[in-house]
């Protein structure tokens, strides 16, 4: 029997994982906080990789593995595909999520000027900062999916316009 | 009738072993699992053209011994399920429905938040459904 659990509280036990993490545990040491929270994205993933995997048939290589990561995997978790997926074929992929499930709810500033844009304001980089330590999570669930899949990587993200989201894996030679 | 079956990671160390008779001897039991890894080790790495595909996580009859024989089952995160038998006629189709209960039953037992992967399987509702599970592959 399948069990199941509102997504909402999914959506609150995440930002209160990450609440903790940088807020009450490592309150002044942020890249601590985000070390423990790709931890432990990493040992969901690598379960979570075990159950996806388990009607299927073995994977040929890393794109295969990649492109599961794309489809099935995605659509499990987020319930939708990822949207754009660019590889350099030397080893790194980007995958872009137009409109990121565990983002959807972070309110976006629109900016004052669109002709000159500096990234050096000071508003516009803690807010960037703040929502990046929610991306750490689901960097760490990719990791551990493709690490038990044989593929040791790093993954990182980018957020320069939301809600649409890039992941960049690097596999590791 | 089902002797023994075991769950190997991917490193060949021994996550789970249990064996279902008391007749035969344990550690020759699993003198037979460890020689089968090598015959699995040798069937991923050269796969046979003619026949099995690639990419099939159920690798069929490993090698028959004496008494026994040995099936084997390979999944997409490379942990080998292996399964030792005595059943002198066996249909693949049993064989292939058995391990893909057990498959079901080995990652529930991995999703369990305390379990360390690359360390032993310790829960006894995973010991408890392969006994089940064993149970009822000898009444097909």
């Amino acid at each position: 029997m399948v069990r199941e659990v509102a997504e909402s509280c999914v959506d609150t036990m995440l930002m209160e994982m990450v609440a903790m993490y940088s807020g009450r545990f490592y309150a002044n040491k942020p890249e601590l906080a985000a070390r423990r929270i790709e931890a432990i994205g990493y040992q969901v993933g690598h379960q979570l990789s075990e159950r996806y995997t388990m009607e299927r048939p073995r994977f040929s290589d890393h794109l295969e593995a990649i492109k599961f990561i794309c489809k099935d995997f995605w659509s499990e978790v987020f319930k939708k595909q990822i949207d754009n997926l660019k590889t350099n074929h030397r080893g790194t992929f980007v995958l872009q999520d137009n409109k990121f499930r565990w983002l959807s709810r972070v309110s976006v500033e629109p900016s004052p000027e669109k002709e000159t844009e500096d990234p050096s304001t000071p508003g516009e980089s803690k807010a960037a900062q703040a929502v990046s330590m929610y991306l750490y999570f689901p960097c760490g669930i990719i990791r551990g999916v493709l690490s038990n899949l044989g593929i040791p990587c790093a993954v990182s993200a980018d957020i320069s316009s939301l809600p649409t989201c890039s992941f960049v894996i690097r596999v590791k030679a | 009738m089902i002797v023994c079956v075991s769950v190997v990671g991917h490193q060949n160390n021994p996550l789970y072993i249990q064996s279902f008779t008391d007749a035969d001897d344990a550690l020759k039991l699993h003198h037979v699992v460890h020689c089968s890894l090598d015959v699995i080790e040798e069937r991923v790495n050269n796969p046979k053209k003619s026949g099995t595909t690639l990419n099939e996580a159920f690798l069929g009859l490993l090698y028959p011994t004496v008494n026994y024989k040995v099936y084997g089952y390979l999944t997409n995160t490379k942990v080998k399920f292996i399964l030792v038998t005595t059943d002198l006629d066996v249909r693949d189709t049993d064989v292939t429905s058995f391990f893909r209960k057990f498959h079901a039953a080995y990652v529930d037992a991995v999703s369990n938040p305390f379990h360390v992967p690359g360390k032993k399987i310790t829960s006894t509702t995973f010991a408890q459904t392969v006994c089940n599970i064993v149970g009822s592959y000898g009444l097909n």
